[in-house]
């Protein structure tokens, strides 16, 4: 559905992306992740044709990126939502549907049944007199009135409280149950987690590590065991605890090791999973 | 269906209409609907601000009713009506009040310019209007002056002593020495737009107390009525671009299927089409016609064209106000100042606003008159979308940048260094604008004074245009800095430029060669026989020469540049030097 190959973007001197590939099948949800000025935006710009890659290919539902037919297939939410402010949100909507050529009835249909489910019910206030969730809600919506194949959100939950973050990132699964392909950054890496079936980790414009959250576990993090142990042992790093003596060892053969090493007994191993938040800085560190 | 970018006219409209306050609508419409019903009254009374402003009670067989009738001030009313003056036989009654003393010396200029044209009637002038001359010799060392000639009317209180007289221009005939000496042109007194001849050299008769301004007053009037909406909506439409911008508002308009033209073309539109409502509505109160309209609409073009660039530079609304009080300013002394000489010079049609002079003073518009006012206009207003177009993207729409590095950035935007040779082609129109007007500025001048000075500013105007999009690709980064592109780029520019400017040959259609500071513009059309074969082909030398001594200067650093430029003016005013010199 999604394939970006090659991809570099350079603004004068600054090279804001360099070189990166990915590919989305349909239906997957595909989380950017990174630091500030990674890239990610202008990753995402790129794939909705903002911005023209200084070199490489990036093609959206079968069309080069550059190609206007392509924007048909393709719904935008950019990281801020800045709209027509004295438009309501249904007068907004229509305006969009009208210029993606969606005729009244249809177009009417699918704002209804998009905003019914975003649960916003102010549809003819003036979207100046709106709160931030529910212009983002708007946004969302807009982003979704030409039926698109391809969903491209840049940090969708930003800015907005807990309740309507939840709402939104549930609503973004939610879209890729409907079959939508979703690629969207985000800074809190619990939202990317709890969506994405992959990721890619962005750092100073580059892609340093993409796959599937396991994959980029094993590769950047992995599984830390715990060993609550009686005694110390030489050469270890040891935490005193009430129990005893506490190792953080990064694998079983390490375990093992120690058990062999060790003048007692090991009373509890405890195994704990690395978050995306502790691959993602080790991987910004590095 | 509807075409795309008419659906984004129409949400512009909707949007705009949902925008406005009610009161603020209400207020418009009530400005409008005054202008409306204000400019009958103006038509008919332009130009005579204080007619029948003093009613004059006066029998109908009093010999002076007919002067007080035939007064601009002053309205006959019939005795034993309230009025200012009142006449008796041959008393005159004022009260003594400001009032009453200036209607009593209107009532006195009004008899002295009815008894003036009866004696325009006799046969024998020299007895109508009689010229004393005193003659006094002094002697002043060893020589003697004498004859300073002074010329006074016969109506010597009307202040035509020996000093108006002007400058011993007295005529032998005498002929009535205010007339042909007053320099600007004397007209009839019933006829104001007939006097553009006067300044041409047509003979003149009358008295100083005829002498009229040889401007169409009342029409220009009228034609500022023309200019008044393009000012306000320029204002609108401004803000409307730059609310596109902020905060990133327009960015979702650009991930639709909408082309970038479409999308300026819609937003535009209703605009356009408002400046033309509005030009056709006053056109129809004042008494212009379809080709006023016409010539409005270029310039409503222009207005809005540079309005757009000014809001895609712009980084705040602060600033904004400020581009388009430049752009209104500016603007608008193009259209108006040339306009003033309607009726006197050719130089009149650099300016759309002369075909509406023209059509309120009830003459015909001529072809050539209405192409030289119209398509530099029109053209320069396509140049400016089109440059605006091509910025109208995420990279340059949303980034805050000074307002000269933006319109650097928007001639860089699409220039290859096979498209210079276009790009020193699209800047004729601008070129066009430009040096007509700076020739409408300086035409009043001596000639001593205003062909140096034109023969500097021709070649500063070419020169920036044929070699500042050049400098804006090297600086952006679209041609490479290298001397052979520069040389390439500098050739192209200049060639382009050249065949561009055969454009100027449009203005034989007006006569404007026939000037001496026209023949300086046209100079090659206005050549005949080899000469002209030789003025044809040198500018493709001198264009391309300075074009690409300019770009050498780019292609290293904006210092360099500057002093490239100062050279190729040079070569340039040098070129323009020995045309002038050729011809004369």
């Amino acid at each position: 559905m999604l394939s970006v190959s090659g991809l570099r973007k350079e603004y004068g001197e600054v090279v804001a992306v360099a070189d990166s590939s990915f590919e989305v099948a349909d239906g997957e949800v595909f989380g950017v992740v990174g630091p500030n000025g990674a890239g990610k935006t202008t990753t995402l710009k790129t794939l909705a044709g903002l911005l023209e890659p200084t070199s490489g290919e990036v093609r959206v539902a079968g069309y080069d990126a550059k190609d206007p037919e392509m924007r048909r297939h393709l719904g935008w939410l950019p990281e801020e939502s800045p709209l027509y402010e004295d438009m309501t949100a249904h007068s907004y909507l229509r305006f969009f549907a009208d210029l993606y050529d969606v005729d009244r009835k249809t177009a009417n249909e699918r704002i209804a049944s998009t905003l019914d489910r975003l649960e916003l019910d102010q549809r003819e206030r003036k979207l100046g007199n709106c709160s931030k969730g529910m212009k983002r809600k708007v946004a969302i919506a807009r982003s979704l009135v030409n039926d698109p194949d391809v969903l491209v959100y840049d940090e969708p939950a930003s800015g907005l409280d807990p309740l309507t973050t939840h709402e939104v990132i549930e609503f973004t699964g939610e879209l890729a149950e409907r079959g939508k392909t979703v690629v969207f950054s985000a800074h809190n890496l619990y939202h990317v987690e709890a969506v994405c079936d992959r990721i890619a980790i962005m750092n100073d414009g580059e892609i340093v590590s993409q796959g599937s959250l396991d994959e980029i576990r094993a590769a950047h993090g992995g599984t830390t065991y715990t060993v609550t142990a009686d005694a110390r042992v030489a050469g270890y790093d040891a935490e005193p605890v009430a129990e005893g003596y506490a190792y953080e060892l990064d694998s079983m053969d390490d375990v093992e090791a120690l058990r062999d090493a060790l003048d007692g007994e090991i009373l509890d191993i405890r195994t704990e999973e690395s978050s995306l938040e502790d691959v993602f800085l080790s991987v910004a560190r590095a | 269906m509807t075409p795309r970018f008419l659906r984004v006219a129409r949400w512009e409209v909707e949007r705009g209409a949902d925008a406005l306050d009610r009161r603020a609508l209400a207020g418009v419409l009530l400005a409008l609907l005054a202008v409306g019903a204000a400019a009958p009254t103006l038509a008919s009374n332009a130009g005579t601000p204080d007619a029948d402003i003093y009613p004059v009670a006066v029998s109908d067989s009093s010999p002076y009713h007919e002067p007080v009738e035939r007064s601009g001030p002053l309205r006959p009313v019939a005795p034993g009506t309230d009025a200012v003056l009142e006449i008796s036989g041959t008393e005159v009654r004022a009260p003594d009040s400001p009032t009453g003393r200036a209607a009593a010396e209107a009532l006195a200029s009004a008899v002295r310019a009815y008894n003036d044209r009866l004696m325009e009637r006799e046969p024998d002038r020299a007895a109508a209007f009689p010229v004393s001359v005193r003659l006094r010799y002094v002697e002043v060392g060893g020589s003697t002056t004498g004859g300073a000639g002074a010329s006074t009317s016969d109506s010597g209180d009307t202040g035509t002593d020996a000093d108006s007289g002007g400058s011993g221009a007295t005529d032998a005939g005498g002929t009535g020495g205010g007339s042909d000496s007053s320099g600007g042109g004397a007209a009839s007194a019933d006829s104001l737009g007939a006097a553009g001849s006067s300044l041409l050299g047509g003979v003149q008769q009358g008295t100083p107390g005829d002498i009229r301004p040889p401007f169409p007053l009342g029409s220009l009037v009228l034609a500022f009525l023309f200019l008044v909406p393009l000012n306000v909506a320029i204002q609108a439409y401004g803000a409307s671009v730059l609310n596109e911008r902020i905060n990133r508002r327009g960015e979702a308009l650009l991930v639709t299927p909408l082309s970038r033209s479409e999308i300026v073309a819609g937003k535009t539109l209703p605009y356009l089409l408002a400046c033309v409502a509005v030009a056709a509505v006053v056109a129809l109160a004042v008494g212009a016609g379809f080709l006023s309209v016409l010539a409005v609409s270029a310039l409503a073009g222009l207005f809005l064209g540079c309005t757009f660039l000014a809001a895609l530079f712009a980084r705040s609304f602060k600033e904004l106000t400020f581009l388009t009080t430049t752009i209104s300013v500016g603007l608008t002394a193009y259209a108006f100042v040339p306009a003033i000489f309607t009726d006197v010079h050719p130089i009149a049609s650099v300016s759309p606003l002369t075909v509406v002079v023209t059509q309120l003073t009830g003459a015909p518009v001529e072809l050539g008159t209405l192409l030289v006012s119209m398509l530099p206009t029109a053209l320069a207003a396509l140049v400016c979308f089109g440059l605006g177009v091509g910025i109208y993207r995420e990279e340059d729409l949303f980034t805050q940048r000074a307002p000269p590095a933006k319109a650097i950035d928007a001639l860089a935007a699409h220039l290859t260094l096979r498209r210079c040779a276009l790009w020193g082609a699209l800047s004729i129109p601008f070129v066009l604008v430009a040096e007509l007007f700076a020739v409408a500025v300086l035409f009043v001048l001596p000639l001593a004074v205003s062909v140096p000075l034109l023969l500097g500013a021709l070649a500063a105007i070419e020169e920036v245009a044929k070699s500042l999009f050049l400098f804006a690709g090297f600086e952006r980064g679209r041609l490479e800095r290298t001397d052979a592109t520069a040389l390439r780029a500098g050739l192209l520019s200049g060639v382009g430029f050249a065949v561009g400017e055969k454009l100027l040959l449009i203005t034989q259609l007006v006569g404007l060669p026939t000037l001496e500071l026209g023949r300086l513009t046209v100079a090659p059309a206005a050549a005949s026989g080899p000469a002209a074969l030789v003025l044809l082909l040198a500018p493709f030398a001198l264009h391309a020469l300075t074009a690409a001594t300019s770009a050498l200067g780019a292609r290293r650093s904006t210092r360099a540049y500057l002093g490239a430029l100062g050279l190729a003016v040079l070569l340039h005013v040098a070129y323009n030097a020995t045309v002038v010199t050729t011809l004369a």
